[in-house]
């Protein structure tokens, strides 16, 4: 084959996929639309922050961080938790989550997408973007985490999009993956999976004036949420695929699933006790934040009831997790939900919002987000599940075959109503 | 819903993207009208008054009055006193001085005990406009840090190193010159602690409306 | 957009087509009005940068001509805004010099002239409120900060049974701020003043999570000076006005003090509480402090940052 001719089928590939993500039955138009929709009210709220300043969020001195930097934190551990699908398949050659691989990783792509977007609408001077950049701009490598952070994050993004679409192009064309062109990616991955989420934990311990964060222990708690957190999410994801497709998912595979996260929420309690139990029972002048989100301090105690409800969501989540109650899809449905609740407050608000009261100075100023700071939020994470559905729009039918280099002369009329 | 249901996939599809169609729009014309979100308006905070950035110290010392050619009517002693005329002190029973009331505006309070209830401790009695010390030095009226120095030796030591009390101008002596406060730019000689004073409004919250409540915290 | 078409019974095709490229350009132009629309705020944006701001080069890049060409820039923009003509310079640190500043906890009496001292003389933002001296009200015997009230405000200053401790940029030889910066924005000078580079900064808050001495401050929006409070005599990385969205924090004067010149807090602290100068001139004030009062204390030492500001009793 010439090269020419490569290049050509290529193209043809993209566009058709870019074709087949505009096309759908009325459920997925009225879904895109509903995700339309709440993208542009983010937009709309991102623009009035864009001309005010962050003065429009509930953000101050004080507290300086918000539900922005809580929710890239979270989807970092949702993108990082791609690799808890490739793991078994790679290294313990799992058959179940073979063809499941593709769909924890287009995940771990849109994640890395939201976690970018939730950076992006966090800083102050947006215009001044150009100065991460390395090599243009002035990077502080390797004395700032953030710099490290931007690094792996985008090489994560890069790795991934490189395996999906490899992978993905592949079938489509019909011929086996040449394995040397994505295993030592895969297995690049897998590393830079827990790196990725170490690195943003080592953003918050690395910072001894914060002695709520100033601890050792934050890095693994955020591996074991991760993997609880992001594993529960491809159980739900894969059942509405699973439903609103045609594309086959055994349960088995959700059940192999399942005892990743029994095992990750185990663990993610436990380190959870230990945190509680150095910060109370020693009760150093540093549990003043501890203080502050589970009891409330000095009259302050808006965290109070989202920590403790994030903790009972958390142990319920683990009890249904232990029983094999949970082998019962409902069942384990609840349990994925609460865990994903529960670790979603516990690790954004609960961890980042705590860090900064009280101020180093000792003074009490609480937060909530603003009205335009939810939406941008909402508007972020629309975006991330768009991004997400079409990414499965486009993937769905090329691994059933549908979408082919064979079929290419054909129209896509057979793709449109693959339900 | 039943209407819906039985529509064929391409009607209700159209009827989806009419509705869309319509929100879009909706939409459109709510993000022109500005409906909801943030408003550009902040509280108002005062501006501080200027007493407050002035850098005057609390008082002026005779030094400073004869220098910027301020009324120095105080320190003519003899235009009611008399000359060689030696004067009488009167005390009360706790041993306290009796100010006459022509010296109504002197406050007695140097010091925790009574033995500095004495006006000629630091003052000449045979010339009422020098100063004297406890070793018998006279001094000009204007020249007090030499006379504090004579009882406030550690506190004068710290003063010549340029620690205690406020030295103004420039840190870097060869650049500008320097100002020294002497001891009765801050302290009344015959009251010398510090005096009290208004303090400055504190700092204003970014997000009053939100956390007014949230951020008054006082213990006093 | 794809046609819609059941396979099974497929309409006749032109009719279709016309019919759904109607309803596609309806939806489309629909979307396109709703994203144009969600834009409208972005209409009242004046002023947030310009070209030469946009392109400009990070501060120890700059050549002596093109910094020349910045002070010019901000001096354009100052007078544009303010009608006033302002003297921006950039001064360079002095040889041999190391600032060190000390207060004298004993003699603060909690009166907050130096907060607002600062705010005139640094060009600070008066609404929403910027102020980089922070004065903390502490029960006696105690340097617990979680037992400080920052808002107090009696008819008369001290207070019985109280002490007064004014926090500010410490100055840290060891700065955390510094080392988390993910552009280079923040840096320590040779004279030992950690000073921002306002047009390089990129407002990620990062350093003022990292400070353990809640000393920096962010703009949350466009900064507000009133035009017969701002101070003229500006410096680059000192007081000049700042934009939205960009860190700024004490920086001892530096407009005052690379000049010769006492640090506005001190000239206008009526107790004299608070002294300055270069620790590495043993006939300075501050030498005498360091070798001469025995109880001194560094904030937060076990961090580990090293202040360069030192809190000393009268004993």
């Amino acid at each position: 084959m010439s090269l020419r001719t490569k290049i050509r089928n290529y193209f043809v590939f993209l566009w058709r996929c870019a074709r087949i993500a505009f096309a759908g039955d009325s459920r997925y138009y009225a879904w895109m639309g509903f995700l339309s929709i709440i993208i542009l009210l983010g937009i709309n709220a991102y623009a009035k922050q864009f001309v005010h300043g962050l003065i429009v969020t509930g953000m101050s001195d004080q507290v300086s961080w918000g539900v922005y930097i809580a929710n890239f934190t979270f989807m970092v551990g949702i993108a990082a938790a791609a690799a808890m699908l490739v793991i078994p398949v790679y290294i313990y050659n799992n058959k179940e989550l073979h063809d499941l691989v593709i769909f924890g990783e287009l995940l771990a792509v849109a994640a890395i997408l939201m976690c970018l977007a939730f950076v992006a609408v966090d800083l102050g001077r947006p215009d001044r973007f150009w100065h991460l950049i390395p090599g243009i701009g002035k990077f502080n490598f390797p004395g700032s985490m953030l710099s490290w952070d931007v690094i792996v994050l985008n090489g994560y993004l890069l790795l991934n999009v490189h395996i999906c679409g490899y992978l993905l192009y592949c079938r489509y064309l019909g011929k086996t993956p040449a394995k040397w062109f994505y295993i030592p990616f895969v297995f690049l991955a897998i590393a830079w999976a827990v790196s990725i989420h170490t690195v943003t934990a080592f953003l918050y311990v690395g910072l001894g004036g914060r002695p709520f964060w100033n601890s050792s222990i934050v890095g693994p708690r955020f591996l074991a949420s991760a993997f609880t957190a992001g594993p529960a999410l491809i159980i739900l994801a894969l059942q509405v695929i699973r439903r609103v497709t045609d594309y086959h998912i055994h349960d088995r595979a959700l059940l192999t699933l399942r005892s990743i996260v029994q095992v990750s929420m185990l663990i993610n309690v436990f380190l959870l006790v230990n945190e509680i139990f150095k910060e109370f029972y020693t009760r150093t002048s540093h549990v003043a934040s501890s203080r502050y989100l589970y009891f409330g301090l000095h009259g302050h105690h808006a965290l109070v009831p989202w920590i403790w409800v994030a903790i009972i969501f958390n142990l319920v989540s683990m009890t249904l997790l232990v029983l094999p109650l949970s082998k019962s899809l409902r069942y384990l449905n609840v349990a994925c939900v609460l865990a994903i609740t529960g670790i979603w407050i516990e690790k954004g608000m609960g961890l980042v919002v705590p860090g900064f009261i009280p101020t180093p100075l000792g003074e009490m100023v609480e937060y909530s987000p603003s009205l335009n700071e939810t939406l941008v939020c909402l508007g972020i994470w629309a975006f991330g599940i768009l991004c997400y559905t079409i990414f499965l729009r486009m993937s769905i039918p090329i691994l059933q075959g549908r979408l082919s280099r064979a079929n290419e002369g054909l129209p896509d009329v057979h793709l449109v109503n693959a339900r | 819903m039943q209407f819906i249901c039985e529509m064929s996939a391409t009607v209700k599809t159209n009827w989806v993207l009419r509705v869309l169609t319509a929100l879009f729009l909706g939409l459109a014309m709510a993000f022109l009208c500005n409906g909801w979100g943030y408003s550009a308006k902040l509280f108002p905070i005062p501006l501080v008054d200027t007493n407050f950035i002035s850098t005057a110290t609390v008082r002026m010392s005779a030094a400073d009055l004869i220098r910027s050619g301020g009324d120095t009517s105080d320190f003519e002693c003899y235009a009611c006193h008399e000359r060689n005329k030696p004067f009488k002190l009167k005390f009360d029973a706790e041993g306290d001085v009796l100010v006459p009331k022509e010296h109504a505006n002197i406050v007695m309070g140097h010091g925790r005990h009574h033995r500095n209830n004495n006006c000629f401790n630091c003052h000449d009695e045979t010339n009422l406009e020098l100063l004297q010390t406890r070793d018998g030095r006279h001094l000009k009226i204007s020249d007090s840090p030499a006379l504090c120095g004579s009882c406030h030796g550690p506190t004068y030591r710290d003063w010549e190193a340029g620690v205690h009390g406020r030295t103004s101008g420039y840190w870097k002596r060869d650049l500008g010159p320097i100002d020294r406060k002497v001891c009765t730019s801050c302290h009344n000689p015959h009251s010398p602690p510090f005096p009290s004073r208004q303090p400055a409004p504190g700092p204003h919250p970014l997000h009053p409306a939100v956390d007014g409540k949230l951020i008054a915290r006082s213990e006093s | 957009m794809s046609d819609q078409k059941p396979p099974s019974a497929p309409p006749p095709f032109g009719e279709v087509s016309r019919r759904s490229f109607l309803r596609n350009s309806a939806i489309l132009a629909s979307g396109a009005a709703a994203l144009a629309a969600s834009l409208a705020p972005l209409r009242e944006l004046s002023n947030y940068t310009s070209v030469e701001l946009f392109l400009q080069k990070h501060y120890k890049e700059l050549t002596p001509a093109e910094m020349q060409k910045v002070l010019d820039r901000i001096a354009r923009e100052v007078e544009q805004q303010y009608h006033i003509r302002p003297r921006v310079r950039d001064y360079k640190p002095m040889d041999g010099v190391e600032f060190v500043y000390c207060l004298n906890l004993t003699r603060c009496i909690g009166c907050r002239k130096c907060v607002h001292a600062c705010v005139a003389e640094n060009n600070q933002s008066r609404n929403p409120e910027i102020q980089y001296i922070r004065v903390l009200k502490m029960p006696h015997g105690s340097l617990d900060m979680e037992r400080a009230d920052h808002n107090y405000a009696p008819a008369s200053v001290p207070e019985k049974g109280f002490f007064y401790m004014p926090v500010q940029c410490q100055q840290c030889k060891n700065p955390p701020c510094v080392k988390v910066c993910p552009v280079k924005a923040t840096w320590q000078e040779p004279d030992g003043i950690t000073v921002i580079d306002y047009d390089w900064c990129i407002g990620c808050r990062y350093c003022e999570a990292a400070c353990p001495y809640f000393a920096r401050r962010f703009n949350w929006t466009k900064p507000s000076i009133p035009k017969e409070r701002l101070n003229p005599e500006m410096s680059y990385l000192g007081n000049r006005p700042r934009r939205q969205g960009v860190m700024e924090k004490c920086h001892f004067c530096i407009q005052r003090t690379r000049q010769g010149k006492y640090p506005a807090c001190l000239e206008v602290c009526p107790a004299g509480a608070r002294k300055f100068g270069n620790a590495l001139d043993p006939e300075s004030e501050v030498a005498y402090i360091l070798k001469n009062k025995r109880v001194f204390i560094q904030l937060k030492e076990e961090l580990g940052t090293s202040p360069r500001f030192f809190y000393y009793f009268d004993v």
